[in-house]
Parts: C-alpha cells; structure tokens; sequence
C-alpha cells in the first residue's frame, strides 16, 4: 500500500496535476454556484477537456470538479437562497437565514470549513477503505460482476424516493436499451442503427450525458422562465465577518466529526450519494439536538448548516469507493466518470489498483489537495467569485449551450452528433415533465455494455444455465442483496396502493429525485 | 378517471418497449446462434420483457391525484422550441459557414431570443468570444477547424 501511495503522491504532485486540481476546484465552484447546474452538469462539461489528457490528469480534473461544484452549490444556497444543486438544498435551510442577519461571511467560513473536513475525512477512509475492498474484490468472477451490477443498477432505484421507484427503475431498463444500440461486440452484428452508418458505434456517452444533463438543465431553466428573474446582487458590505468565535466552533466541531463519517458512509451505498447524506445528517443532527436547540434550525443554526455541508463532501469522496474498488458508481457523477476511464480504455474495477495504480491512487491523494485548495484559495476568494452569479442570465444560458454543443461536436466533428442531441433533449424534457428521475438511465447506459458481456461470459461458461447466480457463495449474496433491494421499496408501493395510501413524496424526496450528487 | 404523469409514462414506456421488443426480433443472427446461450438478442429480449412488465406495474400502481395530473401552463415552450431550432441550425451551419461565423450567429441569435437586445451587449459578448476560442482551438490546442463548405466553394481550398 505504501507503494500505491508513493506512486499516487508522485502523480499527484506533478505540476500538470496540481494545475488540474486548482482549476478543476475553481471550474466545479463556478459551474456549480449557478443555480441549476449541478455536479453532473459540472463533470459532463469537462469531459472533452479531459479527453486530450494523460487519465490520470483527466480524472483528476473531474474529481476537483466534482468536489469543487458540491462546495460551488453551498455559496448560491446561502447568497441567494438558490442551491446550486440538489445536494446544497439543505445548506440554503439555515445558511440562507444566517445571510439575512447579515452573518452570510460566517456562513460561508463554516461552509468551507465544514466541506473541508467533510472531504478530508472522506479523503483518509478512501485512502484505507478502497484498497481493502479492491484487495478482495480481486477474487471477484464474472458471474459476480454481473450480480454486483445488478446491485448497482437495483440500488439506483432503491434510494429513488417513494412513488419513484418504478420509473427509475423504467429509466434504467431505457439506459440499458440504449446501450444496445450499435455493433454487438461479441457477434459482430449490428443491432438498432436503422441502416444509419452514425449510429453504428452506439450512442456516445458523451452524448448522452451532455444531452440529458448540462444541456436538459439549461433548457428547463428557460421552460420554466427563470431566465428572466434577476439574481440578487451581492453585497459586498454585508458579507459580516468570516471568524467564527471559540465556542462556535466548539458548537459545530463534533457536529462536523459525526456528519463526515455518516457521509462518507452513505456515499459509499451505489445508488445513494450526496444529496440522499446531507438530507441525512441534517435530519439526524436535528433528532440529536435539545429541544430548545431544535427551534433554532431553520433560523440560521450552525450546526443545521455544518451537518449537510460536512455530509455531502464526505459523501462526495464515498462514491469513489464503489468506482474505484468495483466499477460500480455511487452516483450519477461517479457514473460518467465511470464514463469517462471506460472511454480512456482503462477498466475500473477491482484490477485498476493492480494494472493502474497511478490512476488509482493519484485520484486519492489529489483530494487532499483538493480540498486544501478549496478552503485556501476559494474561501477568500468566495466573495469575488461570487459575483459571477450576476451575469445575466440571458448571455450566460447561450453560452453554456454553445460550450455543451461544442463539447460533443468537437470529439466527433459530426454535425450529426449535435441533431442527436436536440433529438435526446427534447425526449428529456419531456421525461423530467412526467418527473423521470435521468441519472437512473445514464448509469443503465454506463453498466448496461459491461452487464452485457458478464453475463454473456458467464451464461456460456454455465452453459447457458442461470444456475451461476446461485453456486458462488459471493454471487448468491449479492444477487440476494440486489433482490431485496429492488423487491422491498415496490413491495412498499404496492401494499400502499392497496391500502389507498398517498404517494406523494416531502420536499426532500423531491431533491432527492433530481438525481444529482 | 384523472389521467395522470404516472399514466402517460406508463404507456410511453409500454409502448416503446413494444416498439423495442418488435426490432429486437429483427436484429440478425449468425448461423447457430439460435441456440447459443448468450446471442445478439438475449439482452434485448430481456429487456422488452422487464420494459413491458414495469409499464404495466406503474400503470397499475399509478397515482390517481389531481395534484399529479401533467400541467403544461406557464412553460414557455414556444422560446424552447427556438431555441432547439437555434442548436440545431447550428449543427448544419458548422458545415456549411464554419465553426467561426456559425458561433457568432449562433450566440447573437440566442441571446436575441432570450431578450438581449443592447447592439453592443450583442456585439461584445460574441465576436470577441467567439474570436477568442477559435484561436485557442485552432492555434494553441492545434485543431483544425473547417473554413465551411460555402467559403471552399467562393474562395477555393
């Protein structure tokens, strides 16, 4: 292990990386302060950048990204009251209250603080929890990669959100379905193309990913008129100070401690992530607080704020763990990143710390600094920075169109790409309308390829008989696990059809069904 | 009986499977695949089959609110639609004009639709821009950009 961790450190300490770091961090800040771009969006924006990267680089500029737009998401939550995204919905419940008493600097210190711990925390698990589970995963067969992605694709549905389970369930099945689109690699056939020679190597993940998220995003901000309304300007002068006094920063501490290792923990459930922690240690520090305490959330708490902020880092980091270890990603961003290194030509999975320990480890250790670099350079610089939120939107909306067209255009140079996309984005629109969860279809279209060729594995080395699920010990585990998973939330919704039970969901359910994280 | 978001996904979905499931049967097959245990269309097959069974299961179990009915009011669906048009005029403009003029038609004429309407603000926000990440791509990441099938033909090249 010390080696990996020399070898990631090397990596990580390459000037290149370090500039990848420091700009994915500024870059995830940015794009993930404008309300309605969320770290799916982030991370799927920088893909054409990463493509003419070393993958080490290039992952590692996504993982600043990532962790970079979860932090960006807090600031618009606690200025304006607008999160970024769905995993910052809960820091706009006591930051934005905190801003209105003009304590918006304190807000944002503890934010930063609090996301800091969160991911380093997260950053110190991963560094022993993922080479311990890659160790014993190494043993792992095709016929349990099929069950651990079957795991990954029921989990997805699972944390879905009560009345949602089925159609994120449906999503999935449509992501595997566009999978199949194009050659078959095993027989060499084409399967879905319509005689068309574009579509002959599939859909692109890119594609997809731009099509459904950062350019779906824009444009249901313009459906829904948001375009129009004018972001509230930040003042400078009623930033308040960024200190936090003794006995404040002993109020959150053991608040920040409890919500980075629940985080982290959450994070590494597939299907689950960082919007699904933060909701979670925000509930749970509010059951743990007095009663007299628990008046004040909502009111611009300090520990209500802390909890989210601290969770979704730490869940941030989480998701890596299922990525790095099984291939399977813990969220919809660890999905296309998942993406991406299939893209690269590298394999995640239990062999990458075996056959890619730069990659591995370098991605680990570069957390470190990014979150060092979050809370040095973005937390004085938070005030500035935030001033980009001003732009006004009609310039900004045809700008991040033009960099999500391009994005795509300029890997493929087919023209053909960019009508697709217009096509895929009208379909998602409508889909979000009827309240289609995407992330599910995008992780089904990201497994559904490696899904397919296990199970083709498996099922011709059992001869054709399904009996591989049950004669491993491992696989039958884990095809338990994906079963009780996926039967127990529509058992739920059937036994409360039947009792004429509504389905209707809380606001956080809502959140949680936008899929980000 | 309150038609519901449940209900029309629940029959896209059913019948897209249909649709699905019916092309799946076309895929071609190479001799002795038919009984292979894993060939082109396994996967398929499985899929229009547990497509068809989830349509159905949220069919079933949709909800019957008022609350879920889909609601199209107060989207401004004509504005997205040219939008959609704006991008995919873009698309066949990159061709034709090249990725330089394509860009600043394509960023005039969305921030026109979406009320932009200051001459300068217009100008500013998309020669320059558009400018500047043509040379970025074509001089400093050395991609070779298309001048556009229109000026090949005037000038030749």
């Amino acid at each position: 292990m010390l080696d990996g961790i020399f070898t990631g450190l090397t990596t990580a300490v390459m000037p290149f990386n370090l500039l990848m770091v420091v700009m994915g961090c500024f870059a995830g800040t940015f794009i993930g302060m404008l309300p309605g771009l969320g770290p799916i969006s982030a991370v799927a924006l920088m893909i054409p950048i990463t493509y003419g990267l070393d993958p080490a680089s290039g992952i590692i500029l996504m993982a600043g990204v990532y962790y970079g737009a979860v932090f960006g998401g807090s600031t618009s939550s606690i200025l304006i009251n607008a999160p970024g995204c769905a995993s910052t919905v809960v820091t706009a419940f006591d930051g934005y209250p905190l801003a209105q008493k003009n304590q918006a600097g304190k807000a944002l210190a503890l934010a930063a603080y609090s996301s800091f711990t969160g991911g380093t925390v997260g950053a110190i698990i991963l560094l022993f929890a993922a080479p311990a589970l890659a160790s014993v995963s190494l043993s792992f067969q095709s016929s349990d990669y099929f069950a651990l992605m079957l795991l990954g694709l029921t989990a997805v549905a699972a944390f879905s959100g009560k009345g949602q389970v089925i159609k994120a369930l449906i999503m999935t099945v449509l992501g595997l379905m566009i999978a199949t689109v194009g050659t078959d690699v095993t027989s060499g056939t084409t399967r879905f193309t319509f005689g068309s020679v574009d579509l002959i190597d599939g859909v692109s993940f890119l594609l997809l990913a731009m099509a459904t998220f950062a350019l779906t995003e824009v444009i249901m901000t313009v459906l829904k008129g948001q375009h129009r309304e004018e972001e509230a300007q930040v003042d400078m002068s009623r930033l308040g100070s960024m200190k936090l006094s003794r006995e404040e920063v002993k109020e959150v501490a053991p608040t920040i401690a409890r919500s980075s290792v629940f985080g982290f923990l959450i994070g590494v459930l597939p299907g689950a992530g960082a919007t699904i922690a933060s909701f979670l240690a925000y509930g749970l520090e509010r059951n743990l607080a007095s009663a007299k305490e628990k008046l004040k959330f909502g009111k611009g708490a300090l520990r209500g704020l802390a909890a989210p902020e601290s969770a979704n880092n730490a869940a941030s980091t989480g998701s890596f763990v299922p990525l790095l270890t099984l291939g399977i990603p813990g969220s919809g961003t660890t999905a296309i990143m998942l993406g991406a290194l299939i893209a690269y030509g590298i394999q995640p999975g239990p062999r990458l710390f075996v056959d890619n320990p730069d990659v591995f480890w370098s991605v680990i250790i570069s957390m470190y600094f990014g979150n060092l670099v979050l809370l040095i350079l973005n937390l004085p610089l938070i005030p500035y920075i935030s001033k980009l939120l001003v732009i006004p939107r009609p310039i900004l909306i045809p700008l991040i169109l033009f960099f999500s067209i391009t994005g795509v255009y300029l890997v493929s140079f087919n023209t053909f790409d960019i009508q697709m996309m217009v096509i895929i984005t009208v379909a998602a629109i409508f889909l979000k309308l009827l309240e289609f969860p995407m992330a599910p279809m995008l992780l089904g279209y990201i497994l559904g390829g490696l899904m397919e060729n296990n199970l083709s594995r498996a099922l011709t080395i059992s001869d054709g008989s399904f009996s591989f699920l049950w004669e491993r010990p491992l696989t039958l585990t884990i095809a338990s696990i994906a079963l009780l998973v996926l039967v127990t939330p529509l058992l739920q919704r059937l036994w409360q059809h039947y009792r004429h039970k509504p389905f209707s969901s809380p606001g956080a359910e809502a959140a949680v069904n936008e899929g980000e994280g | 009986m309150q038609i519901t978001k449940d209900h029309i996904g629940g029959l896209i979905f059913l019948l897209l499977s249909f649709t699905y499931g019916y092309y799946a049967g076309q895929i071609p097959l190479l001799p002795g695949d038919d009984f292979a245990p894993f060939n082109a269309q396994t996967l398929p097959n499985a899929l229009t089959l547990i497509g068809l069974v989830l349509s159905v299961g949220l069919l079933v179990t949709a909800s019957r609110d008022k609350a879920d009915a889909l609601k199209l009011s107060g989207y401004d669906f004509s504005l997205v639609a040219k939008l959609l048009g704006l991008v995919a005029i873009f698309g066949c403009a990159l061709d034709w004009l090249g990725f330089f003029v394509a860009t600043v038609l394509f960023l005039l004429g969305g921030y026109w639709l979406l009320g932009e309407r200051r001459p300068k603000t217009l100008l500013v926000a998309s020669l320059p821009f558009a400018a500047g990440i043509w040379l970025i791509l074509t001089q400093l990441l050395d991609i070779y950009l298309a001048p556009g099938r229109v000026f090949s033909q005037l000038f030749g090249g």
